[in-house]
């Protein structure tokens, strides 16, 4: 406990000397007010996770123990979480402008919402697994002494959610830190709405001072707090809450090595059932993806509210809506670019390719070592921990601005842009691959020592069929995140103009962003939908069938 | 001349920082042409011990020999089944069989032919193109043995063989075992099985070796002395006694 204290006492000690260090030695106009954006954007983020938790909790928990609820709630709640947040961020945007007439309230609020949209999840998915995970004979005993209503909510759930809520609660606070500068500098219909916190600040020193040294300070600063914040309260949370639980949370050889990041994760994929629910969807495909699993009056009501809210769609644009407007829509600008879209598709595709056969190879690789030599272990797991707390978007201008003054605006984008999708799509691709390697049954292990595969005869024989599975749908979360971040890795301010790189996000963009021709953003993520739902049906779904039988039965 | 000796093994486990002594000074040997079961509470440390005469775990002292000769790695002349199979699961139950000779560099129409005989031998004839997947327990152990004996070892190490299958496949492959062992024409005639079903054990071996709970030692030996085959004395007294005699070492030992 004392060592706790100490280590909690240093840590802010530490958090607040480096904010006095920066305001010393850095010149900018703004630069006074950082400890302001520092507690702006930890009170952002905390409230956020806060209202997370309470909705995730009691919708978590009716969810799961009410049966009615359930088949209600589940399915839509995944539709909700499918649709890519930054998609459906202006429509709140405008909601909540138009209630609070412009107020910095509102700003702040969409914020808010934007964060909550982006950490709930986690949090109810997890309390949803976890209730669900509770052993029969639990609550049968439980049942048979007589304890109902409250008493068995606090008896039996809550106890048996506390480690989920923890992890989810982590997650989400990564997820929240994630957003955070997504979420602070807001640009819709030609405006750009600063809301004060580090993310906005760092954005700033990027776009509009155009100040590398103070981005990269920036960017180290908000990673140290995530990584401070990390160790001295979830990490220690972590540690209380997996005791006694009824499943052992993926306990490894390597405790003590990489404390956070990705064996924590992996330790909470388990708990959460999460052997296909890695990290959390942001795209449509998902959606799909998991229906399978649902029951067949489940599937009937996930298809009656998807149809519905189609319908009601369907019929709200379709009063306002006439076959001139639609064909205004591919007339006016930037319809003139439609003839280009086959090369914009076949560049986006190229990007995304690209992204995907790097990251795959890099995690197979580092998996693959990781999980076999536990010296490389050892170095690496604490290098990723620190690594994956730097937030990608945050990294996003820095990278950029970086880049674009040794190679020039638009290469410097496309650079960029790929990185991008690399570093979002990796995360996706090693996590499930290591969790894969973790989880090779011992014996699978044992027969490959017994035999004498050794070198690259155990890892083709051994290791890469056993987690060929795991591949495939690491490789579905990384391109659905891939799409995600295309929509906004493809465009740039750059100096007084915007640079664009040519491809289907950047068309996208200036379809809803710079012109608002709605008629047109519908029909670019319409075909953005086909591609995707086309590759699942083609490829993912024929290679998840045949890899099936690959899990050892044990 | 004993084939296999354990000579003073002694495993720990790290658990939680504290360290977890799972077998202290264990020592017995086994002899050629004979079958010996290791038997006691789970947890004692009997398939520990079974995997370090397989060479697949170290012990922290103590030895193994093999023909008097130290053995610290897996050597195809002592090989082992497991409980759960151990096929892998993307390999065909003809693939399964092929693998292990693939890595001591036998050519394919080879080791395609030796795995065929050895499936042939197990009982499954017509199920070489078949995926583990779409076996039955029964003929997966089946595949499990083919594999093991197609590399011909001298030892056959089994770690609860038999305690996945339910009864009536557990008593074929019991005998299948047992035909194994007594064939003269197969290099394969020292077992050691590791069970917890004293009855199996009684039924199969010339030797039971009764292990304490943790730390395992070994805490008694008995010899069973009942004629093969034991099917025919299943109901008899010599039967009973020999099982009761084990139970009782077992029993003094949970005090």
């Amino acid at each position: 406990m004392r060592r706790y204290f100490v280590g909690l006492v240093a840590g802010l000690l530490a958090i607040v000397i480096v904010h006095w260090l920066i305001m010393t030695f850095v010149e900018n106009p703004e630069i006074q007010n950082l400890p302001y954006y520092t507690f702006r954007t930890l009170l952002r983020i905390t409230v956020a996770l806060v209202i997370s938790v309470g909705w995730g909790v009691s919708f978590g928990i009716l969810a799961s123990t009410n049966k009615t609820a359930s088949m209600i709630l589940v399915p839509f709640i995944d539709l909700l979480q499918s649709v890519p947040i930054l998609g459906y961020f202006p429509a709140v945007l405008i909601l909540f402008v138009s209630l609070f007439q412009g107020s910095e309230l509102a700003i702040e609020l969409s914020a808010i919402l934007l964060l909550f949209t982006s950490m709930a999840w986690a949090i109810f998915f997890g309390v949803v697994g976890a209730v669900k995970g509770i052993p029969v004979n639990v609550v049968e005993s439980a049942q048979s002494f007589g304890l109902k209503g409250l008493k068995y909510v606090r008896h039996v759930i809550l106890p048996a959610i506390v480690p989920a809520l923890v992890s989810g609660a982590t997650l989400a606070w990564c997820d929240g830190w994630f957003f955070m500068i997504a979420a602070e500098y807001i640009e819709y219909a030609g405006a750009i709405h600063w809301v004060p916190g580090l993310g906005s600040f760092l954005a700033k020193a990027a776009y509009v001072y155009g100040d590398i040294t103070l981005s990269v300070i920036l960017l180290v600063l908000i990673t140290a707090i995530v990584v401070c914040i990390n160790f001295l309260t979830w990490h220690r949370l972590m540690e209380r809450a997996t005791a006694g639980t009824y499943k052992p949370v993926l306990k490894l050889d390597l405790s003590g090595v990489g404390q956070l990041g990705v064996i924590r994760a992996i330790g909470h994929s388990r708990w959460l059932h999460l052997g296909e629910r890695i990290h959390w969807p942001k795209s449509l495909i998902l959606a799909s993806h998991r229906l399978r699993k649902y029951t067949r009056l489940e599937k009937a009501i996930a298809l009656v509210l998807a149809l519905s809210l189609v319908f009601v769609i369907v019929y709200l644009t379709a009063a306002q809506l006439s076959l001139d407007m639609i064909k205004q829509g591919f007339l006016s600008p930037p319809a003139e670019e439609l003839a280009n879209l086959p090369r914009y598709v076949a560049l986006t595709m190229g990007r995304l390719g690209i992204a995907y056969v790097v990251s795959l190879g890099v995690a197979l690789g580092m998996g693959i070592l990781a999980a076999e030599h536990k010296k490389f272990a050892a170095v690496f797991y604490p290098l990723y921990d620190i690594g994956q707390a730097v937030p990608i978007l945050a990294l996003f201008p820095v990278l950029f601005i970086t880049l674009s003054r040794t190679f020039g605006g638009v290469i410097g984008l496309e650079i960029t842009s790929i990185v991008m999708l690399i570093l979002d799509m990796i995360w996706y691709m090693f996590l499930n691959i290591v969790s894969a390697i973790r989880n090779i049954p011992s014996e699978i292990r044992e027969v490959g020592k017994l035999f004498g595969f050794k070198g690259l005869k155990r890892i083709t024989h051994i290791v890469i069929p056993s987690i060929l599975p795991a591949i495939v749908t690491g490789s579905i979360l990384s391109w659905g995140t891939g799409w995600n971040t295309i929509i906004f890795s493809e465009y740039m301010p750059y100096g007084e103009k915007i640079i664009y790189l040519p491809g289907l996000g950047s068309y996208l963009d200036k379809a809803g962003y710079i012109y608002g021709n709605t008629i047109l953003l519908v029909f670019l993520l319409a075909i953005i939908a086909a591609i995707v739902l086309l590759m699942e049906a083609l490829v993912w779904r024929r290679l998840l069938r045949k890899f099936e039988k690959y899990h050892a039965e044990v | 001349m004993a084939v296999v000796e354990v000579r003073d093994v002694t495993k720990r486990f790290l658990l939680e920082k504290s360290k977890l002594t799972v077998l202290e000074d264990v020592s017995f040997s086994v002899d050629r042409d004979e079958f010996v079961c290791l038997v006691g509470p789970s947890g004692c440390g009997k398939s520990t011990l079974l995997r370090i005469i397989a060479g697949l775990e170290r012990p922290d002292s103590g030895e193994i020999l093999f023909h008097g000769q130290l053995q610290t790695s897996p050597t195809p002349k002592i090989t082992m089944i497991f409980q759960l199979f151990g096929l892998l699961p993307w390999k065909t139950a003809l693939e399964n069989v092929e693998i292990p000779l693939e890595v001591l560099g036998i050519k394919k129409e080879a080791r395609v032919e030796i795995a065929k005989s050895h499936l042939r031998m197990v009982g499954l004839e017509g199920f070489e193109n078949t995926y583990p997947h779409d076996l039955s327990g029964g003929m997966k152990q089946r595949v499990g043995i083919a594999r093991a004996l197609a590399l011909q070892p001298e030892v056959l190490l089994m770690d609860e063989p038999f305690s996945s299958l339910d009864e009536l496949t557990a008593k074929t492959l019991r005998s299948l075992v047992l035909d194994i062992w007594r064939d003269p024409t197969l290099p394969t005639n020292t077992f050691v099985m590791v069970s917890h079903n004293v009855e199996e054990a009684v039924f199969m071996a010339d030797r039971v070796i009764v292990m304490s709970p943790r730390p395992g030692k070994i805490i008694g030996e008995v010899k069973v002395d009942i004629p093969r085959p034991r099917m025919n004395y299943l109901r008899d007294q010599i039967y009973f006694k020999c099982v009761d005699e084990v139970v009782a070492i077992l029993e003094r030992s949970g005090k």
